[in-house]
């Protein structure tokens, strides 16, 4: 079974999701970021997958509806959203080991040895079936799934780990520097499903919250779980907060990503909007540009990210920007390296120019 | 129940191997779409699509009915295929035939009005406005009809209506057209009358077992209440080669003939899960319909491009259609042709030209099929075909 948090990174993407979990964030011109991971696991066939929301998952619900979209509608498994248990002794969670305990009685169900557990802002086109094998065959606890660090970018990581040439983990560093010669977590873990009981029943008993220090660190500090790696070689998009949010986003203008993102064997899935092929109009000037269906272009835009819906007037410049769904931008606009959320109206002559570290954002429904 | 079972002979390699009504339109539709989805959009639960020749991508496509929300318990959307019965069994012998051999399966939903459609045509229609005025009308049969100009009458069922609406007289392709009001071949029938109407045509070994030359007639020359529903809005029957290229291009312009986008009456498909289309520094974009999935390098005027096509650097295409999942190479240079589904254009190749420079016998839409590969620097001229 899978298990998905929409929730817990919400505070580090600002304003983009004052309004919505960042599982249902928009990403790529047509996607919102759970559509990875909930492929990812339809295209493994882990047909069961739990959501565990905290607050602000209208929108999430909304765009996963039936999800039949990722052909997960099924008779006797899908997806079940898991809002929180909140009860008298216990509230609203903190950590993932909390928000999982709440999740309790739908992970002990004795069909599913396995439990994937994965976060919904680490963007990759992965197969868990090899994981999974990998784990089985490692006879280890839980199996983190990681991206070797190739070289070695200034900031921090929440997760990094040291491995041995078996696989098996040495160290586990969490919030440091990223160094050389280790693996950087993806916030997916496998857990043998009686592991993650009996991890949930002590962490509910002395009060831990945090799933990587409170467990896993900690037990593995006191040699008391044997931990694998499972190394992935994919393209890893890591939207932690707003500039890496924006880089990556550019980043699918690249052939090499999208190629890595999007395959036609192991496709990304997402709402289906019936909307119609986009029309390029006399005057208008796309280049270097990932655009979606329903748009209406007749001014320029160049190295953007056009939304499904998005109008652009005569004489209207985007550079180096995000414009969501159905957002109309206004004749004689510049935009420059903002992120407009959905639906905002830009005036006409409106100027917005940003950088790349921190581009302008105009929230869902507003005006410029 | 939609007609669907045409091969489409005029649309030469374009139906080698499926079904007209598979055949792909505006970049990520197929002509199934319009009729599937003016059902939907009219209140209509029960589609039955009547099909004999290819069926299998049609079949795949259909599925369950999902993607036009006729996924339903009860009713929903039901492919019928010719099927063998116990003291005989056939092929469909005429769209009335058709009809005739799933009477059973109306029998089963107990209609009241049944609606008989084509699966080849482009329109948006609201039947709910047709079905009230047949029941208004009290008809035993309604016929939607087009005002056409005169001299093009002669193609089609001709209908002469009194000051009401009410049908005297019919005629099939005639010579001498009395009317301008063409049928659309869209039909309203009381269940009871079509039931008795199509048991008798079954009957009559001199019948050709059609609708327009057949059942129609028959019905006027009984007296029956036959009226004629006036249909104001885009409508065209894409049988052939050129009609289907030009209802593709009527969707372009600031003011298309067509208008896909508009939020009523909208055209559902069923889609694939691509990304947006990608459009390079080096490319050239004008007056043109792109569909998600494309990456685009070349230059492209006046023109629909499918989903999940490739127009590769110092490509030039220009008024054409080109269908889902194509490439185009470099340098091949493609004006006024349809570019099949799955075809491949290799590079220096040159398809199809103005009609500026042909007299107008010899000119017409170059046509490479489905599945096609067409050789580098290959010179295919207009009207030709791969």
């Amino acid at each position: 079974m899978g298990i998905i948090f929409s929730n817990i990174h919400d505070s580090s993407l600002g304003e983009l999701t004052n309004n919505r979990t960042v599982a249902s964030l928009p990403f790529g011109g047509r996607y919102r970021q759970i559509d990875f991971v909930l492929s990812n696991m339809s295209n493994s066939g882990i047909n069961y997958i739990g959501i565990i929301t905290k607050y602000n998952y209208r929108s999430l619900m909304d765009h996963l509806g039936s999800c039949n979209d990722w052909d997960l509608n099924r008779k006797n498994e899908g997806v079940v959203f898991l809002p929180p248990f909140a009860t008298g002794d216990m509230g609203v969670y903190k950590g993932k080991l909390e928000a999982l305990y709440s999740a309790v009685h739908f992970i002990n169900n004795p069909r599913y040895d396995y439990v994937v557990v994965c976060d919904s802002t680490v963007l990759c086109n992965l197969n868990f079936r090899p994981a999974i094998r990998h784990h089985i065959q490692s006879g280890c606890d839980v199996t983190v799934i990681a991206k070797k660090v190739s070289e070695v970018p200034d900031r921090k990581s929440q997760f990094l780990i040291k491995a041995n040439n078996r696989n098996r983990i040495t160290e586990i560093l969490i919030d440091t520097y990223v160094r050389p010669d280790t693996y950087e977590g993806m916030g997916m873990f496998i857990f043998s499903r009686k592991v993650l009981m009996e991890a949930l029943e002590e962490a509910y008993s002395k009060g831990l919250t945090h799933l990587e220090r409170d467990y896993l660190q900690r037990k593995f500090n006191e040699n008391t779980i044997k931990l694998s790696v499972y190394a992935f070689d994919g393209f890893v998009l890591d939207n932690q907060d707003i500039p890496s949010y924006y880089a990556n986003n550019m980043a699918l203008l690249n052939k090499s990503v999208r190629d890595g993102l999007f395959k036609n064997d192991f496709p990304i899935y997402t709402k289906v909007r019936d909307e119609v092929p986009t029309y390029y109009g006399e005057g208008s000037r796309i280049t270097d540009c990932l655009v979606a269906d329903g748009c209406t272009i007749h001014g320029t835009a160049e190295n953007s990210i056009l939304f499904r819906g998005v109008s652009v007037a005569p004489d209207a410049q985007i550079y180096s920007s995000i414009i969501m769904q159905g957002t109309k931008v206004g004749r004689g606009a510049v935009l420059e390296c903002a992120i407009l959320d959905k639906n905002v109206t830009v005036r006409d002559g409106t100027v917005l120019i940003g950088t790349p570290d921190h581009p302008v954002i105009v929230q869902k429904g507003e005006t410029a | 129940m939609i007609l669907a079972g045409g091969q489409g002979s005029r649309l030469t390699v374009l139906t080698e191997n499926t079904a007209k009504p598979a055949i792909p339109f505006g970049g990520k539709y197929r002509l199934i779409d319009f009729p599937l989805s003016n059902c939907v959009n009219s209140g209509i639960d029960t589609v039955g699509i009547l099909t004999q020749y290819q069926p299998l991508q049609l079949n795949e496509y259909i599925g369950n009915g999902m993607p036009w929300g006729l996924n339903s318990s009860n009713g929903g959307v039901h492919v019928l295929s010719p099927y063998s019965k116990s003291a005989s069994s056939e092929w469909y012998r005429g769209t009335a035939n058709a009809i005739y051999q799933n009477i059973s399966f109306m029998e089963r939903y107990h209609p009241a009005n049944v609606l008989i459609l084509s699966g080849d045509h482009i329109y948006k229609m609201n039947y709910a406005e047709m079905l009230a005025s047949h029941v208004n009308n009290k008809a035993d049969c309604t016929i939607a009809v087009l005002d056409v100009p005169i001299e093009e009458a002669s193609r089609f069922g001709i209908m002469s209506a009194d000051e009401n609406c009410k049908i005297y007289e019919f005629q099939e392709k005639p010579k001498e057209p009395k009317s301008t009001k063409a049928s659309m071949g869209i039909y309203a029938f009381r269940w009871e009358v079509l039931k008795k109407y199509l048991t008798e045509d079954n009957e009559d070994s001199n019948s050709s077992n059609d609708f327009g030359k057949n059942v129609i007639p028959k019905l006027v020359a009984d007296g029956r209440r036959l009226f004629a529903y006036e249909f104001n809005g885009y409508w065209k029957d894409v049988g052939t080669v050129s009609s289907l290229w030009q209802a593709n291009m009527d969707l372009l312009g600031e003011n298309p003939l067509l208008d896909m986008g508009e939020a009523r009456n909208r055209i559902y498909s069923r889609n694939y899960s691509h990304p947006g289309s990608y459009i390079a520094p080096e490319s050239e974009i004008v007056n043109s319909y792109i569909a998600e999935g494309s990456t685009v390098y070349g230059k492209i005027y006046n023109s629909i491009i499918s989903t999940g096509c490739l127009v590769e650097k110092d490509a030039e295409i220009h008024n054409s259609v080109v269908m889902p999942n194509a490439v185009i190479e470099t340098h091949s240079i493609i004006r006024y042709a349809i570019i099949g589904e799955d075809a491949t254009v290799h590079a220096y190749a040159k398809i199809g030209d103005d009609p500026e420079f042909y007299e107008k016998n010899r000119w017409d839409i170059a046509v490479v099929g489905r599945e096609k590969e067409v050789p580098q620097k290959k010179i295919l001229l207009p009207k030709e075909v791969y």
